[in-house]
């Protein structure tokens, strides 16, 4: 799969991002697919930023360490970014009378680098235009050596300033600019970009914060209360945005705990809301995800991880939230983890997670994390007929609401646990949602006979959850699998990798590299976690010669999570904990050293390893 | 606040619950709750048109002793709790309920938003002056230097001027009650639960059991209904100047309201001119206009 990559790195606030998602956009119609990576501080103005916009004919969704084109808007790029250019690379840079040190010079050298000063002041000097121009000119140019039609990146600019006019006049002039200059050194220099497949012109170029909002108000939801929190902020901000097309009640609350509380508040009246949060936030949010568990109250909450521990790196990625979203908070219950990957399950697990918080009164934690919530990603235009809307047992008709105790509300012999649910203002007995252990119709009964039975109804509800989540999906050199159709099948695998979130993308991108494709890779990617099926991965696992797990945290949360169910005890771990998500190049080099591995060791393959274990 | 009109008056035994009740002898917790149930008869609603939320506390403990959509969760959130309740069905009338422990100790920061917000809700302080049911510790509201079970030598901390708190958040309704006087605590739920924003109800109670300096006998000596005395509520300055100065007496009844300023939810523009609730709004929606920018 041809790709290349394209970075603009500066100060935060320097406008980075602008070039990037004008760029993005402009290929997006032209029929590229382009992946875009941001990377920045935790700061407003200063610090040193990127974004990188990865672009293809084809579908992918994935990041390079290296790239083909850097563009530095200020000389730290020229310090700090050079290592990263590919053979043949180009480097785009605004420094007047920059000297690049002797191991620089060296690097151009060998890897044959060509150097452009893009003189920005003096052009916005001749045209009058102030230095926020800078990031125009410059689209203009990169626009220019991607050899893109200037005719369509004005008309994209053009419908960003539609209302202000002499602003339009002025932006077209620095396209124009840019777009024409021609470094006297190098000459007329262009990337080539392989031939487009318009396909991708009529689709969406989102984050996943945008996806996931989207879900949200497709699946209902009415009321959101957040607090901002980096990676969660932007959810808040889309849904935000939105509030006077959705007639949502949005509020910004004083803190997470009272996030949680009005959220869980409005889904006791009846409605569906939602909060998200990251790290710390999620902490103090846990108290109230104990609570809905008491009264049965469904809710879902948005864990957006970022690396902890404490406030950590707020501005980066991480998959550390796994075992807090499974295990925190007081008491036993039962509760749904399960993390979105990418743009579309961004959107499509918000109707799911709604569905399962109300068909079990749990509590369902959909993890995302900071590479998922802003990542750009080239996105097909959602379904919108295949969600539904269940709300479970909820009893609605009215002749079957006056038919109602009192004591149905938390009746301990509902089938699989669930009991009727019945909302306040209903015309029906009235029951109390009590935090306290309680009887069927919700008064306090610290009785042993009663906590029992409660205990047993509310814990009861796993059993049928865990038979209802959908099986990790499988797939096998890059394609679908049914683990079924492999067992009767198949050869054995070379390869297992198992993984979730952010990095199944990637993954499914490396198994599509000219070096994977055709191998007997597997990669098993979880989007349910808890509770965790692993039927599907021991009967692959059988016939694994090696089983790799991929995750973003120290400890291999997944692996862990494994080993406790299934006593399979995955000892080979590509791990990564430095805020950094897994790139192309990286996770493929990580897997081609497995795979030499296995084939050296092929008389001899390690066993599969089953610990101890009842299930 | 939506009220069906209804013919024949409501009969306060609609609220009776089976569950017996079991705070001790003499508490203030039994005034409140006849007068809770007194006020939502008189008001002609019935038990499931209403949601009581229960702060944690003894209070929370008459969560099942009454009729009504009830809610009792953890210590210091009644409030967002009752909010977020409140924002997805506005026809329902929500009243949350909370101890001085839980209000200005552990949820002092959801009573400052919640009448920051004047979210339309009635807030109804059970004010012992300490944290009954986990025997006895003193609460913000404890007078200073008063020994109390985990300072036997008296709290060295300063007691909480709750009344000058109130009054600079900006209140829109502030009542006080007295648990030995359920008609003035009648009257005053009556118009807390009408009230269009935000109201705080301070109901000064008994706790025979750990409160012995500010006792029943204490509490009835001193208090007076001021409206009776001529009180008129819109008067901000005299309002605040009753409800600070209780050395000697201590005014109960409407002390402040104000009508002019709208609820949180009336301040959200995009519900205004619905008629539909969030409740009702839940089905799925079609957001493709939504992504058009993004095309």
């Amino acid at each position: 799969m041809p790709r290349i990559s394209l970075k603009m790195v500066g100060a935060s606030g320097q406008g980075i991002n602008s070039i990037g998602a004008m760029i993005a956009k402009g290929l997006k119609r032209s029929g590229y697919c382009v992946f875009g990576y941001r990377e920045y501080p935790s700061l407003i103005k200063g610090g040193h930023a990127s974004y990188q916009l990865d672009i293809s004919n084809q579908r992918f969704r994935s990041t390079e360490t290296k790239v083909n084109v850097l563009v530095a808007l200020n000389h730290h790029g020229l310090e700090l970014n050079m290592e990263e250019l590919k053979q043949g690379g180009i480097v785009v840079h605004v420094t007047p009378g920059w000297q690049f040190p002797e191991h620089d010079r060296k690097l151009i050298a060998e890897r044959n680098l060509r150097i452009i000063y893009f003189p920005v002041d003096d052009i916005l000097n001749r045209l009058g235009a102030r230095a926020i121009l800078s990031n125009v000119l410059l689209t203009g140019f990169v626009w220019s050596m991607l050899g893109e039609d200037i005719d369509a990146l004005k008309s994209l600019v053009g419908e960003t300033f539609a209302k202000k006019k002499a602003l339009l006049e002025l932006n077209m002039r620095c396209l124009d600019e840019g777009y024409c200059f021609v470094d006297p050194e190098q000459g007329k220099i262009s990337v080539a970009l392989p031939p487009p497949d318009k396909g991708f012109a009529a689709d969406l170029l989102i984050t996943g914060s945008q996806a996931m909002g989207l879900g949200a108000i497709h699946a209902g939801v009415r009321l959101y209360a957040g607090y901002p929190m980096t990676p969660s902020s932007p959810l808040l901000s889309f849904i935000a945005g939105l509030e006077n097309k959705t007639h949502m009640v949005v509020k910004q609350a004083e803190d997470e705990i009272t996030a949680a509380q009005l959220v869980s508040g409005a889904m006791f009246m009846g409605t569906r809301a939602l909060t998200a949060t990251s790290g710390v936030g999620f902490d103090l949010m846990s108290e109230t995800l104990s609570l809905n568990a008491m009264i049965e109250n469904p809710t879902v909450f948005v864990l957006a991880q970022r690396p902890g521990p404490a406030t950590g790196l707020p501005t980066w990625t991480a998959q550390g939230g796994l075992l807090q979203a499974a295990n925190c908070s007081a008491g036993e219950f039962t509760r749904c983890v399960i993390s979105v990957s990418n743009s579309q399950d961004a959107f499509d697990l918000m109707p799911v997670a709604f569905n399962l918080a109300e068909r079990y009164q749990i509590s369902v934690i959909v993890l995302t994390d900071k590479q998922i919530a802003e990542a750009l990603y080239t996105q097909q235009p959602y379904d919108l007929e295949k969600a539904e809307i269940d709300r479970g047992r909820l009893v609605a008709d009215p002749e079957k609401l006056k038919a109602l105790k009192s004591s149905d509300r938390f009746s301990p012999h509902a089938e699989g646990g669930v009991s009727l649910r019945w909302l306040p203002g209903s015309d029906a007995a009235t029951y109390c949602a009590q935090a306290d252990e309680h009887n069927s119709m919700g008064a306090v009964d610290e009785s042993g006979v009663n906590t029992k039975v409660q205990m047993e109804k509310r814990l009861r509800k796993f059993h049928g959850l865990k038979a209802e989540l959908p099986a990790p999906h499988l797939s096998i050199g890059g394609r679908s699998a049914k683990t079924a159709d492999w067992m009767d099948s198949g050869d054995e695998i070379e390869l297992l990798a198992i993984g979730w979130g952010s990095t199944g993308d990637v993954f499914q991108d490396i198994m599509c590299s000219d070096e994977l494709r055709g191998r007997k890779i597997a990669y098993l990617h979880y989007t349910y976690l808890w509770p965790l099926r692993t039927e599907e991965l021991r009967r692959v696992a059988m016939r694994s010669k090696r089983i790799v797990l991929v995750e973003q945290n120290y400890q291999g949360q997944l692996g862990m999570l494994i080993r406790m169910e299934c006593g399979l005890d995955i000892w080979d771990k590509i791990l990564k904990y430095d805020g950094r998500p897994f790139f192309y190049d990286e996770l493929l080099s990580s897997v081609l050293e497995r795979c030499a591995d296995t084939a050296e060791n092929r008389e001899n393959p390690r066993d599969v390893e089953f610990a101890d274990s009842s299930s | 606040m939506n009220i069906a009109l209804q013919t024949h008056p409501l009969a306060p035994s609609e609220y009776y619950s089976e569950t017996k009740c079991t705070w001790c002898d003499g508490c203030g917790n039994y005034g409140i709750w006849t007068a809770v149930k007194y006020a939502l008869a008189e008001l002609n609603l019935h038990p499931w048109q209403v949601c009581l939320c229960y702060d944690v506390g003894c209070n929370g403990n008459g969560s099942d002793k009454i009729g009504g959509y009830r809610f009792h969760g953890l210590h210091g959130r009644v409030i967002p709790f009752a909010a977020g309740a409140k924002l997805a069905n506005m026809n329902i009338p929500v009243i949350a309920f909370g101890g001085d422990g839980g209000t200005f100790s552990e949820g002092v920061g959801h009573l400052v938003h919640g009448l920051r917000s004047n979210y339309p809700i009635t807030f109804v302080l059970h004010n012992n002056a300490n944290y009954g049911l986990t025997t006895g510790q003193a609460s913000s509201l404890t007078w200073q230097d008063q020994p109390m079970n985990t300072s036997p030598n008296g709290i060295p901390e300063q007691t909480l001027a709750s009344m000058d708190f109130i009054f600079s958040l900006k209140p829109t309704f502030v009542a006080r009650g007295f648990s030995g006087d359920i008609k003035l605590m009648t009257r005053i739920l009556k118009a807390a639960i009408q009230h269009r924003g935000f109201a705080f109800v301070d109901m000064l109670q008994a706790c025979p059991s750990y409160n012995h300096f500010a006792t029943h006998e204490y509490l009835l000596d001193r208090y007076f209904d001021a409206n009776a005395g001529g009180h008129d509520p819109s008067n901000l300055e005299q309002a605040k100047a009753l409800a600070t100065q209780v050395q000697d007496r201590i005014a109960c009844g409407i002390l402040y309201q104000r009508e002019d300023i709208p609820d949180f939810y009336n301040r959200l523009l995009p519900r205004q001119g619905l008629q539909t609730t969030c409740v009702k709004e839940v089905r799925r929606y079609d957001v493709s206009e939504y992504w058009k920018d993004l095309v």
